[in-house]
């Protein structure tokens, strides 16, 4: 390119931008297209190498796997891949019957083959998936994930091009659930073949160049840390069902600017709108302003093995001295509900805490009781605990605020360390610390993914606490078939874990986010921001 | 003058390996690893992507093998967060955007900096110079986050055409190079306004005005040249910094450059992709450096003789 074709280039770019006067946002909605925050720069396209919940939302646009999300019902669960399917009595054989007119969107026919190459790779011992474990419901995934058996004995068999059949290692009603998870989704076997096989990490089978999917879009466009674009896939099964035209997803990290860029018209729906600005978001936005209920529990680890942590005694003295209303209130401005409480309300459970006194006079009073019959009346001689949160502003007002309340409440000190994320997530999963700050998020819609966190000596439990009474309610939980007789064996094992606190519940999460009224159409909240973006329509 | 040149790469190309091995140390000491999440790994799928990616030898043979790479097959290494893609990929499409940001920003640093300083010096403690001087402490002392959000929500959001962050068209890039100009202004003001003061009160000036020289003549002829040598020497590290990325501008701004990568390589421990960032901003700081010292030996000939001695 000579030096005036570039000039004239640019000029002529100039001209349009100051010629357009609309808006990104506007000018995307005359096309159909939905432009939306996501967080972080997906690490990967890749449903086995991805563990974000930014990665998340883009393969579920680009993949489906054997069921999918109803738009309509939070936790309903519609066929997909799969026309229909059934179970045994004990719901640990299900058979997918796949939609013979399934395939990718290079036209190559999507059979059974491909989903269980898809299983084998993310369990294959040399692959190193990191989310391999969503699978292990499958009989024998673990031990093959753990290089203890052979393929041929895992519970996954293609037993005709269009039937898969699922053996699990135990009764498991909840699995189209399960399933709505992106490491359930298949992946393209002829095309990760010719690009590297199916244990090269490094493929590049996922680069908008090669990209070959099933869902209801295929990369338009990826530039890096700038966008990522979706266009509809013509040959999605239900491709005539899409409602918009395309969707692009911008990698906003920071809060304040997304919030900042959505009220210059650069944005159809936010992420997140951070703590420090809702009041203002929601005065300068009344009609977009969401606050939606979340999948998510934001809660403090106690390190069991420590003293004086290792006293239920002091562990509860610290749970009740916590002001949870006023720390929701003053501190998260309300994007949350207070709860003592693990796992949040929803997909029909609920769970109750051990009993308490009513008034936050009374909780404090039993407070200081409790640390002295632990023998640290008024706070003395307790030693003086570090606190780790991650460098975010409001994980360290949270933790000042606590500090606060216990010094206030029971007399004690402790100190605050801010750590990076890196360090924080690296000292709590060796478990050095005392107190740690952390959050969980449910992966698919059941108290499972919740309440199997309190297994002892499981990889995220990380607090050294661990109760052969709670294992076993989580086997017996396991074992049955019966969605009630289940239910009640999580509840069982919920109660155990919260009569010994070994966590400090604090609230469980609100999504707060701005939504363009004016552009976007048939949206609802779902608790785990899992809404189908297909299913979204943009109007002009 | 080439003898210099040669000297200096020299002495450029040692600092770059020693900062490179540095770094190749000090990132594998620090708490964590590249594949820490939110979940905590099982031990085998950890034992497995360490060796896939050599982290399970030795720091010692990691280094060795590290060099062989980069000088036997120009391979920067894989980035170990975002598997699939190269170092040299992620450098690649964001040296660009941060060159061109950097440029522009440059460009208005010096267009409203060093004029600033000339005008400021030469009107020593009267009006102008006390309110040029203010602005510039204030822009000095405003941060980037402070700087940036304000221009965004007032021009961007109010002035067609231009942008409240985001890169999808090409005026975006105004407001976060404003930012960068604003603060690198200040600066270049302050240092212009401290030479030229310096150069003005030498007798050679007095002769100049003596003679019967206008203000055009005595600025411009006589004092830039000797006045602009501290700012000369500030322009080389600050532009070789710009090129390579503000974490701040580009968060404001959301500009897909390289400064964000310095931080989050950093903290998501991408080892390959850190070494590789502080490779390209060290050889960016020498070679600013180099042309700052030609450009330096060019203004002062006192630096010719001291250079060939």
């Amino acid at each position: 390119m000579n030096v005036y074709a570039f000039l004239a280039i640019t000029l002529s770019c100039l001209l349009t931008a100051c010629g357009d006067r609309r808006s990104s946002s506007e000018r995307f909605a005359q096309d159909g297209i939905l432009i939306i925050g996501n967080n972080s720069e997906p690490q990967s396209q890749d449903p086995h190498k991805a563990t974000a919940v930014a990665d998340g939302k883009i393969i579920s646009t680009l993949l489906e796997g054997l069921v999918r999300p109803a738009p309509t019902q939070d936790g309903e669960v519609l066929p997909g891949t799969a026309e229909r399917w059934e179970h045994n009595d004990r719901a640990d054989v299900w058979t997918f019957y796949l939609n013979p007119s399934a395939q990718w969107s290079d036209g190559t026919p999507l059979t059974a083959h491909d989903f269980e190459y898809a299983y084998k790779r993310l369990l294959h011992p040399q692959f190193a998936g990191k989310y391999a474990e969503m699978l292990y419901p499958l009989l024998r995934a673990e031990d093959f994930n753990k290089g203890r058996c052979d393929w041929e004995q895992v519970g996954v068999k293609a037993l005709d091009k269009h039937t898969l059949q699922l053996t699990l290692s135990g009764p498991t009603p909840h699995l189209p659930r399960l399933m709505l998870h992106f490491t359930w989704f298949p992946i393209p076997k002829h095309k990760v073949e010719v690009l590297g096989g199916m244990l090269d990490r490094r493929s590049l089978w996922t680069r908008p160049e090669n990209w070959v999917g099933n869902g209801a879009y295929v990369i338009a466009e990826h530039r890096f840390n700038d966008y990522l674009s979706v266009k509809p896939n013509p040959r999605y099964l239900r491709a005539a069902e899409v409602k918009n035209r395309g969707v692009r997803f911008l990698p906003i990290v920071n809060g304040y600017t997304e919030t900042r860029m959505y009220m210059g018209g650069k944005l159809h729906i936010t992420n997140n709108v951070p703590p420090e600005m809702l009041a203002y978001a929601a005065a300068e936005c009344k009609q977009d302003f969401c606050r939606d209920p979340y999948y998510c529990t934001i809660f403090y680890r106690l390190n069991t093995s420590r003293p004086p942590l290792h006293d239920s005694r002091v562990r509860r003295a610290l749970h009740l001295a916590i002001n949870r209303s006023a720390l929701v209130d003053k501190v998260v401005r309300g994007a949350g509900t207070p709860t003592v409480t693990f796992t949040p309300p929803g997909a029909g459970y609920s769970v109750s805490a051990a009993t308490e006194p009513n008034t936050q006079a009374e909780r404090e009073a039993l407070a200081r009781q409790l640390l002295a019959e632990a023998g640290f009346d008024g706070g003395k001689g307790f030693p003086v605990l570090e606190l780790m949160t991650t460098s975010r502003d409001v994980q360290r007002v949270m933790a000042e605020t606590i500090q606060a309340m216990w010094e206030q409440v029971l007399g004690i000190h402790v100190d605050i360390r801010s750590c990076e994320w890196t360090a924080y997530k690296s000292a709590q999963q060796n478990m050095e610390y005392d107190i740690s700050s952390s959050s969980w998020s449910g992966d698919y819609l059941d108290p499972a993914t919740f309440v199997e966190l309190w297994r002892s000596g499981g990889g995220n439990n990380c607090t050294g606490w661990g109760s052969a009474a709670c294992d076993a309610a989580l086997e017996s939980a396991r074992a049955t078939g019966d969605a009630d007789e289940r239910r009640a064996h999580l509840q069982r094992a919920e109660e155990l874990m919260l009569r010994d606190l070994p966590i400090l519940p604090l609230y469980h999460s609100e999504r707060t986010y701005l939504r363009s009224r004016q552009h976007v159409n048939n949206w609802q909240p779902r608790l785990l921001d899992n809404f189908p973006l297909d299913a979204v329509e943009v109007k002009p | 003058m080439i003898k210099l040149i040669f000297k200096r790469l020299a002495q450029g190309a040692l600092v770059v390996f020693v900062l490179e091995t540095i770094t190749f140390f000090l990132v594998r000491m620090l708490p964590g690893n590249p594949f820490l999440g939110e979940r905590k790994l099982p031990q085998h799928v950890m034992e497995q992507l360490n060796s896939l990616y050599g982290l399970d030898q030795s720091a010692l043979s990691q280094y060795f093998n590290y060099w062989k790479n980069i000088l036997t097959a120009g391979d920067f290494g894989p980035s170990l967060v975002r598997e699939g893609l190269q170092v040299s990929d992620i450098i690649s499409a964001a040296f660009p955007v941060s060159l061109w940001l950097g440029i522009l920003g440059m460009s208005i640093a010096v267009v409203l900096g060093i004029p600033a300083g000339m005008l400021s010096a030469w009107w020593k403690n009267r009006w102008p110079d006390t309110l040029l001087m203010f602005a510039a402490m204030l822009s000095i002392c405003m941060p980037a986050f402070v700087i940036g959000p304000m221009l965004g929500k007032t021009l961007g959001m109010h002035v067609p055409g231009l942008s409240v962050a985001g890169w999808d068209n090409p005026l975006c890039a105004l407001l976060p190079a404003l930012t960068l100009g604003l603060i690198n202004a200040a600066y270049l003001a302050r240092l212009t306004r401290g030479g030229m003061l310096e150069v003005l009160s030498q007798d050679f000036m007095r002769t100049a005005r003596a003679k019967g020289a206008g203000a055009t003549r005595q600025l411009f002829v006589h004092a830039l040249r000797s006045g602009l040598l501290p700012a000369v020497s500030y322009l080389g590290p600050a532009f070789a910094a710009l090129i390579t990325g503000s974490f701040v501008v580009e968060t404001c701004f959301q500009v897909p450059g390289m400064g964000l990568h310095f931080v989050n390589a950093t903290t998501d421990r991408d080892y390959f992709l850190i070494q590789g960032l502080v490779l390209c901003y060290g050889v960016l700081i020498v070679a600013a450096n180099l042309v700052v010292d030609l450009a330096l030996v060019a203004l002062n000939p006192r630096l010719r003789t001291q250079g060939a001695a």
